[in-house]
């Protein structure tokens, strides 16, 4: 049986648990192509107009794998702490989809929410792997490969490794080495990470930073522990799981002396981070660390990212007496 | 002489300015771009050379700046190529040293600056929205039939602005058509809409930012004696618009030429002759893969100069051959 996963939305958080555990079950895994401008069209197209880019971008994902899969992996993921949920959007993902396009294969919806308690992940693993085999070991073994990829991809990310750099090394790539330039701007990008690590639709904006020699740092690369201490800092934490992770992280990397500014990264019309920008915002005034919003939408057109992102790293520089 | 050129080609004006060793301004050109880059540009070069051809003048360093700073930017061989909004944060302070505040509105876009002890601590550009900007008062001053020029003192003559929505150009425009059905004189529609648009700007682009005195208006809609009048009133504070507000970012251009010659001791100027290079631009949609880029292919004389605005690698061989 072949299983589509869309390279968007929780693909960047989850895919290394995804996909053992399908492959374990005996299943193929089958990953819609990494985003672009026609997969983008074609998500505008079969997208209500007031969603966000990324709820688009990812009806376009959905829509590239009809003909290649026989079920779609789609799971409505609404706790993944136990104490925030996702954005709505999350929440009604799978029928958002299923009214929007037509034709569609099987779909795995299943329910996933820790806030039910600790043991729901197995029980929606479990509930998962009895569509693919009767065989009660067989489910556990899965479970047990997904679980352990899945803890080698977060060390991979603690160590600096972005998600698709973590993917590349877990496939069998080698490793690249986080290298820090003595002296480089050291910038955090924070954001949901299927706008930061998804090339197309934040227009390389991470590739971008690094070609300009600036050391970025991301949210997924904050560890555990530390996410868990600051989600006990603030006077009141967020609804949304994504969005507390961004502040925290945020928070996070102004406690470093060496950080020379945060830029957020939003897509445009999305209704957390209203909040969750003016949080940073304000953190960042608190600390005199230099901050932007770097908005995306359906755009194609480089320059207006390009422009500010150029500027940020020069005035920096140029306060830093770099230049 | 030593001298440096600056050229900044933004959507709606085309600026260049030549300054000498200590930043002083010896010429000064403000043109339309009028949707034309390439002739704009040349146009402007002819009058630089005009302009300085009985001064023993040596051009020693090029800086390109504005939207269409990399097209101009292998026009002209420029030794820098940088964003409007350092090169207007370079000139600021170079022009006015304890400068705090930058309010600049351009033609497509605004954004303010702030610097501390000559250094910028924040600034902000204006998100995606074009409210506010040089552009939509242009807009707004053909449709009531008054000359751009006049628009500012014409907003100074009134004696009751009306209140108009400046959240967005489209409600703004509504705004104003209703206001002038119900009989509200022209000057106070025009006042109405400075202060509108000066709300919207600290509204937006200025929010929470701490606006300190000195505080310098500078870009196109500076010439806007009712913009400049409407800051004043909202933030209680004197406006210093200086002397050559219009060709700030050339002047910064020029500014960083200057700096980047420095260490390298040569410049990439392609001379005045630039002015009658035939210069072509043409563009086709790559379908390499899905993304369909706009490739765009710069040729002078028949040669191929640069191409860009692609997403991958596969075009930009030339432009690299020639950055080095």
């Amino acid at each position: 049986m072949r299983v589509g996963i869309p390279r968007t939305l929780s693909y960047f958080t989850f895919y290394p648990l995804w996909k053992p555990f399908f492959e374990t079950l005996g299943a193929e895994v089958i990953v819609s192509p990494e985003s672009n401008k026609e997969l983008l069209d074609d998500g505008v197209r079969n997208t209500v107009t007031d969603a966000c880019v990324p709820i688009k971008l990812f009806h376009g994902h959905v829509a590239a794998l009809i003909d290649k899969v026989d079920i779609l992996f789609m799971p409505r993921l609404v706790s993944l702490d136990g104490k925030s949920t996702l954005c709505p959007k999350f929440l009604g993902l799978p029928d958002m989809v299923k009214y929007s396009i037509a034709g569609l294969p099987e779909i795995i919806e299943n329910r996933l929410d820790l806030k039910k308690g600790k043991m729901e992940l197995y029980r929606f693993l479990y509930g998962i792997g009895r569509r693919f085999t009767a065989n009660r070991l067989k489910i556990m073994h899965a479970i047990y490969r997904a679980k352990y990829n899945f803890a080698n991809y977060r060390k991979l990310l603690f160590k600096g490794l972005t998600p698709v750099e973590a993917f590349a090394c877990l496939e069998g790539g080698q490793e690249p080495s986080v290298q820090l330039i003595d002296g480089a701007l050291k910038l955090a990008v924070v954001g949901y990470p299927y706008n930061l690590y998804d090339n197309f639709i934040s227009i390389g904006l991470l590739t971008k930073l690094r070609r300009y020699g600036v050391q970025v740092v991301t949210p997924e690369m904050v560890p555990d522990k530390e996410m868990k201490r600051l989600s006990k800092k603030l006077r009141k934490n967020l609804f949304w799981y994504y969005s507390n992770q961004v502040v925290w992280a945020a928070i996070y990397y102004l406690e470093d002396k060496n950080l020379d500014g945060i830029i957020h990264l939003t897509a445009f019309g999305c209704g957390p981070d209203s909040m969750t920008n003016k949080i940073i915002e304000l953190e960042c005034k608190a600390k005199k660390v230099p901050f932007i919003t770097v908005s995306i939408d359906e755009h194609t057109g480089e320059a207006g990212v390009e422009t500010r992102v150029e500027a940020f790293v020069d005035l920096i520089k140029r306060k830093k007496g770099m230049v | 002489m030593q001298a440096y050129l600056g050229v900044d080609v933004g959507s709606v004006s085309t600026n260049l300015v030549v300054i000498n060793e200590d930043g002083k301004v010896l010429v000064d050109i403000y043109l339309r771009t009028a949707g034309q880059p390439i002739k704009v540009v040349q146009e402007g070069m002819r009058q630089v050379a005009e302009a300085v051809k009985d001064k023993k003048i040596e051009i020693c360093g090029v800086g390109a700046t504005g939207s269409a700073r990399t097209l101009t930017g292998v026009i002209v061989g420029a030794d820098t190529v940088k964003n409007e909004i350092t090169a207007h944060a370079v000139a600021a302070s170079h022009l006015v040293p304890d400068v705090q505040t930058v309010l600049e509105i351009g033609g497509q876009d605004s954004k303010i600056i702030l610097l501390r002890d000559g250094v910028v601590v924040d600034f902000a550009m204006n998100t995606v929205c074009a409210a506010g900007t040089g552009s939509f008062l242009d807009h707004q001053a053909a449709r009531l039939n008054i000359p751009i020029e006049e628009f500012g003192a014409l907003a100074l003559q009134s004696t009751n602005p009306v209140r108009i929505a400046g959240r967005c150009s489209v409600f703004a425009e509504s705004d104003m058509i209703h206001k002038q059905q119900m009989g509200h004189p022209t000057p106070d529609i025009v006042a109405g809409l400075c202060d509108a648009l000066v709300r919207n700007y600290l509204n937006n682009v200025g929010k929470g930012k701490e606006i300190l005195p000195p505080v310098v208006f500078q870009g196109g809609v500076a010439a806007n004696v009712g913009i400049r009048a409407a800051f004043e009133k909202e933030l209680g504070l004197e406006i210093y618009i200086p002397e050559y507000f219009a060709v700030m970012g050339a002047i910064g251009a020029a500014l960083l030429a200057k700096e980047a010659t420095k260490e390298k001791q040569k410049t990439n100027f392609r001379g005045f002759a630039v002015s009658t290079t035939d210069y072509q631009a043409s563009s086709f949609e790559c379908k390499g893969c899905p993304n369909h880029c706009e490739i765009v292919n710069i040729s002078a004389d028949g040669q191929l100069l640069a191409r860009w605005g692609g997403r991958c690698g596969k075009w930009d061989t030339v432009q690299q051959m020639k950055t080095g």
